[in-house]
């Protein structure tokens, strides 16, 4: 089969915030500062970022008023804003995606997101459970995408939404597209669905690259791209890689360790909880030689990191994109320093192998004995 | 009091000046921001003494709040009123877009909130309420609001339409001034009316003689709440240039009379009270020797004007203002022209007028 393109995004969540994930989310200042954020479009933008992911949550900003800010700041860098259904009208977010990308010039893409958090889901008056969450998450979509894909008049008529002739004059605006790319993060079942019915990419958490591949073979066949959320720790040497992972969790200390302990008790995410437990009941630190999960008990389960040399980080990319992942959302401590060293180092290194190795079939995974005894 | 002066922005397809319903809203220009002229629009506003612009909420514009945060980045002073109605967000989400965007425009921005017009329409968005409950709705909306902008702690609420449960929100309304926004509440119906005294800050409503709102400004007066005035202006050096530009405004329109016809469809559809009270006075064209509505069923309802000298239109508001009137949002023609004429011509005059008043009431 043809290989798809590589794509690298970047979180935005953490400007502002040296230690993404140690504070709880109540204690977070929401008040977005601009200048910062356009800074960090801007650097984003000269590392050759696909796009930069605007977060969801009570303890935020709004991820599309920040989006629609930003872009009339910047050029390029494309806005990969979260949203959630059960909080506006699907026909009132269709409106404001196709407001944003009128005035970007289509810069912005969606990352759908089934909420994590009941008690923050009741705050927004949504009262749903998880799995219902989904099935309504699944006629949003099925709204949004005929306002985007059809050519006439809405209606729909489900469990959750009536809708009847709907009709918009601001149409989604790009020189490719008629509907903006969209991105589902999730990895209970349900969010697999949903993404092979939806999505243009799944988002999910890793796991070591021969599982993630059995677990995504299903989303890959339904023509659906698979990416994973995960964190950079990238250095010259692995010595040095090591110690700057060991020095941050020295910094953000017990405070963080006891916060996501508090924010798993409340969540009923599948990709959050389950990859905290892995990273609480798992013997080693180490899933594979470079990716590293004793941050995760500190700042959350985003927070599972490739960790080591260039050469060493760039082999933990190429294993995920070997088990068919050819998208990238990455997290840095601090962002901007780690954006700069993989754009300089670790990327070239990628896209040179990735573009040499030959075609390769799904599922397929070269395990390196010798590297895996090394941890 | 100052008087304050808004203007409706400039939408998307408009700089040629006169875009009525029929031949606006078919066009699919009305739907896409114009960023370069309606930046342009925005400065001249600042320039021209405008506290604010109105930007427009309906499925055929762009999103206003997204829009204001757009146009908001790239301008200075000027405020925009975002016009909002309940039914499309829960309160939550639109709480913590509203403060959102004033954060990062610093406070310059009020909410006109409208119930909607147009049955039709709400059905786009899967709304399905009558006119009163829509009113009820937005009661309850605006009160789950004001919760969240008195920020002392978890938002608990209960009602026929939202129950929201330890409702949190770390991004507060930030202006130099406000703890939370002017909210204008929209509409001329008893129901309206009493949504503005309740949650609003100032009632908003479709412009008659002053004679006929002697009556029903007191109440809100007394509630300690503003009252304002959605109209057009018609100014030129002398009364006769201004009656000709109206009557140019209607012959410039199609012969066919496709525009009267298509705002005569609209109006079946619509089930506003103050659009089709509105609607009802443009029987007559002249309501008082300055009062036109000529333009009412072409234009719309907000196109009820005052046409006459600079110094007649400024005594027309003047006389709002003895009444109590405190705010008004107002359109022109051609749009970007007749603010500036109102800036350098009408508002001076009106605020020479304006101080004798305060003299007056202080005496």
């Amino acid at each position: 089969m043809k290989k798809r393109a590589l794509r690298f995004h970047w979180s935005m969540s953490s400007v502002g915030e040296k230690w993404r994930g140690a504070k709880s989310r109540a204690a977070q200042n929401g008040i977005p500062d601009l200048e910062a954020h356009v800074d960090f479009c801007r650097r984003a933008e000269a590392c050759g970022i696909d796009s930069v992911l605007t977060a969801f949550g009570f303890h935020r900003a709004d991820p599309i008023v920040l989006a629609s800010a930003l872009g009339m700041l910047t050029a390029k860098i494309k806005f990969m804003v979260a949203i959630r259904s059960g909080i506006c009208s699907p026909t009132a977010l269709v409106q404001q995606v196709n407001t944003v990308s009128a005035l970007t010039n289509g810069r912005i893409c969606l990352n759908v997101v089934g909420g994590h958090t009941p008690n923050e889901q009741r705050g927004y008056g949504d009262f749903l459970s998880h799995d219902d969450r989904y099935a309504r998450t699944d006629e949003f979509l099925t709204v949004c995408r005929a306002f985007w894909e059809g050519d006439g008049p809405v209606n729909f008529k489900g469990n959750y939404y009536h809708i009847e002739n709907g009709r918009l004059n601001t149409p989604f605006v790009a020189a490719d597209r008629t509907g903006p790319e969209i991105f589902l993060g999730g990895s209970s079942p349900q969010a697999f669905g949903l993404a092979a019915r939806h999505a243009d990419c799944l988002w999910t958490l890793p796991r070591r690259p021969e599982e993630l591949a059995t677990r995504i073979t299903a989303v890959l066949e339904s023509g659906t791209e698979v990416g994973i959320l995960v964190s950079i720790i990238t250095r010259p040497s692995r010595k040095e890689a090591l110690s700057a992972a060991q020095s941050m969790l020295a910094e953000v200390g017990d405070r963080a360790r006891k916060t996501q302990q508090d924010f798993s008790r409340v969540s009923d995410s599948v990709a959050f909880t389950s990859t905290l437990a892995l990273a609480e009941e798992s013997s080693s630190d180490w899933l594979t030689p470079w990716l590293w999960t004793a941050a995760v008990p500190y700042l959350g389960a985003p927070a599972i990191a490739l960790v080591g040399s260039y050469d060493e980080v760039t082999k933990g990319i190429l294993e995920f994109t070997k088990a068919g992942v050819t998208q990238f959302l990455f997290l840095g401590w601090p962002d901007v320093p780690e954006m700069i060293a993989f754009n300089e180092e670790v990327r070239p290194r990628v896209l040179a192998q990735y573009d040499a190795g030959s075609d390769i079939s799904q599922g397929t995974l070269l395990n390196d004995e010798a590297e895996l005894k090394r941890s | 009091m100052n008087l304050k002066f808004h203007w409706r922005l400039l939408q998307g397809g408009e700089i040629r000046g006169v875009t009525t319903r029929a031949t606006g809203a078919s066009q699919r220009a009305t739907g896409l921001p114009d960023p370069k002229h309606q930046i342009e629009f925005c400065r001249q506003a600042e320039a021209s003494g405008i506290t604010g612009l109105l930007t427009d909420i309906g499925a055929s514009k762009p999103d206003p709040l997204l829009l204001a945060a757009g146009l908001g980045l790239a301008t200075e002073c000027i405020e925009f009123i975002v016009a909002y109605r309940s039914g499309l967000t829960l309160p939550t989400t639109f709480v913590q877009q509203l403060n959102t965007l004033s954060a990062l425009v610093n406070g310059r921005v009020s909410l006109n909130i409208v119930a909607g017009h147009s049955p039709v329409e709400q059905h786009y968005y899967g709304d399905y309420l009558a006119h009163h409950e829509r009113y009820a709705r937005t009661e309850e909306f605006l009160a789950i609001c004001h919760a969240f902008w008195e920020n002392t702690g978890p938002v608990n609420f209960n009602g026929k339409y939202y129950r929201i449960e330890g409702g949190k929100l770390n991004t507060p309304f930030i202006s130099p001034h406000r703890s939370f926004p002017e909210l204008f509440i929209a509409g001329g119906s008893d129901e309206a009316r009493s949504v503005a005294i309740s949650q609003g800050t100032l009632w908003m409503r479709l412009a008659d003689t002053p004679e006929n709102l002697r009556s029903s400004v007191p109440p809100v007066l007394a509630a300690e709440k503003e009252v304002g005035l959605r109209m057009s202006i018609i100014a030129r050096p002398t009364r006769e240039e201004a009656v000709r530009a109206a009557h140019e405004l209607l012959a410039g329109l199609d012969p066919s009379m496709r525009d009267r016809e298509n705002e005569a469809r609209f109006m079946i559809k619509s089930d506003s009270v103050s659009i089709n009270a509105t609607y009802a006075l443009a029987e007559k064209e002249w309501l008082n020797p300055w009062l036109w509505t000529g333009a009412v069923r072409t234009h719309g309802a907000p196109a009820i004007s005052i046409v006459g000298s600079f110094e007649e239109v400024a005594n027309a508001l003047i006389d709002y203002a003895e009444l109590g009137v405190t705010q008004f949002i107002l359109s022109g023609w051609p749009k970007l022209e007749e603010m500036i004429l109102f800036g350098r011509e009408v508002l001076p005059r009106v605020r020479k007028l304006e101080s004798r008043l305060h003299l007056t009431q202080n005496a």
